[in-house]
């Protein structure tokens, strides 16, 4: 079983090849999976508004956009996705080690801080359907479509949480600073335990 | 085989150190795997203060704990193999077996002290002493060599079988700590109860020393 890791670790430095991988299948597939988990799915907008206002949050529309996008449309969002995630676990792991340590830099702390801040409003556009591990290598579990409300609201749990830790950040307040990037990781976490393969990178 | 004539081979701490360790084992590698890594830390953490506690327990525990009693040469490895060895704990050959178990535990646990998750969100208690790409490196090195700690647990085990399968019971006396001794052998010469604890507490307070950040307390 270990050696799942051994191959994910060396995919790990295959990380360029990242959403250029190519698929048996058409990306279709998720955009119908995603569609039929949806009862009254009369049409692509009210789909995506259907579900958008059961959360209140018009922002994650994208989540639920059910028509599939094309293949290459779809792989250049899984290499957006990717990065941005990349980017974000940087800035993370900047963020631990001056969060933990006894006192914060304010400034290198608020750099990540918008930067996250930033990049959690854009991942609004990362999760249409048809961008799951059937069309390219990804991280991300076919879950995200059948279960898109639930998906959505740690998204947007994410989104808060990335705001809120960025005010923290701006405010200085070293305890504001603690408290709301404890729950920043929170929040990535509750998502990425759900919605996050182990055979990423 | 009646059970008087069982003497004493282990003594308790010995016992309690192997099955603690590999229930923590067990633990660590489930908690990591069920996201539950904060569990993780401390399952290694208490790895540490286990392997300290041996590696003192070897110097100055019961006589079959001691490092002196079964680290051998490869002279008494080769006599052994021919079948000359006569005694109880560890046999030459299997000394290297403990010796290689305790080496890449010590090996595991020292990466993980200095490792950090991929999100950012949990720090190896001495992480913050170096740079993130070590991290990162790290916990790479850590979850390949869980490979190698699976490799020797596991010819740890079909050692026991193949034991089994020619007589040797080794499970039952590292449960009750008595086994029939070998004609012509001494019972285990047991240490004092006051010394384990004495390297217990070595153990919790070097450990407890390494979580709160080492040298001056975290960079």
């Amino acid at each position: 079983m270990r050696l799942r890791f051994v191959a994910a670790s060396c995919a790990c430095v295959s990380l360029a090849a990242c959403g250029g991988w190519k698929s048996g299948q058409a990306n279709s597939a998720q955009g119908n999976i995603s569609q039929d988990s949806r009862p009254p799915a009369t049409g692509r907008a009210s789909a995506v508004t259907n579900a958008a206002a059961t959360n209140g949050m018009a922002t994650n529309a994208m989540v639920m956009l059910a028509v599939p996008l094309a293949k290459n449309q779809a792989l250049h969002v899984m290499q957006v996705r990717h990065e941005g995630m990349e980017t974000i676990g940087k800035n993370m792991k900047v963020l631990t080690r001056q969060v933990t340590g006894g006192s914060p830099d304010t400034g290198v702390v608020r750099a990540s801080a918008a930067q996250i801040a930033n990049l959690s409003r854009q991942a609004s556009g990362w999760f249409p359907a048809g961008t799951g591990p059937n069309v390219g290598k990804t991280g991300a579990k076919p879950d995200i479509w059948q279960n898109p409300q639930d998906f959505s609201a740690k998204l947007h749990n994410f989104q808060l949480a990335a705001q809120a830790f960025n005010a923290a950040a701006a405010s200085g307040d070293t305890n504001a600073i603690r408290a709301k990037f404890a729950d920043l990781g929170g929040a990535c976490k509750a998502c990425h335990d759900k919605y996050r393969s182990e055979m990423h990178h | 085989m009646s059970s008087e004539k069982k003497q004493p081979v282990w003594d308790l701490p010995v016992r309690l150190f192997h099955w603690l360790l590999a229930a923590l084992i067990v633990f660590s590698w489930w908690s990591v795997h069920h996201h539950h890594t904060d569990w993780h830390i401390w399952s290694g953490c208490a790895i540490l203060t286990l392997l300290i506690f041996r590696l003192l327990w070897g110097f100055v525990g019961s006589s079959t704990a001691r490092f002196s009693s079964f680290v051998r040469g490869p002279r008494a490895i080769a006599g052994y193999w021919r079948g000359q060895w006569v005694g109880i704990g560890h046999n030459p050959l299997g000394a290297l077996s403990i010796l290689a178990l305790l080496g890449a535990l010590a090996v595991q646990v020292s990466l993980g002290l200095i490792a950090e998750d991929e999100d950012g969100i949990y720090l190896g208690p001495l992480a913050g002493l170096v740079g993130t790409d070590t991290s990162d490196k790290a916990r790479d090195i850590h979850e390949l060599w869980f490979n190698v700690i699976l490799a020797l647990i596991a010819l740890h085990l079909l050692a026991i079988i193949y034991y089994r399968l020619r007589g040797k019971k080794l499970t039952l006396p590292m449960i009750t700590g008595r086994a029939e001794l070998p004609p012509d052998t001494q019972p285990m010469r047991p240490g004092k109860w006051w010394i384990a604890l004495i390297c217990l507490a070595v153990g919790i307070g070097i450990t407890r020393w390494i979580i709160a950040g080492a040298p001056p307390f975290g960079s």
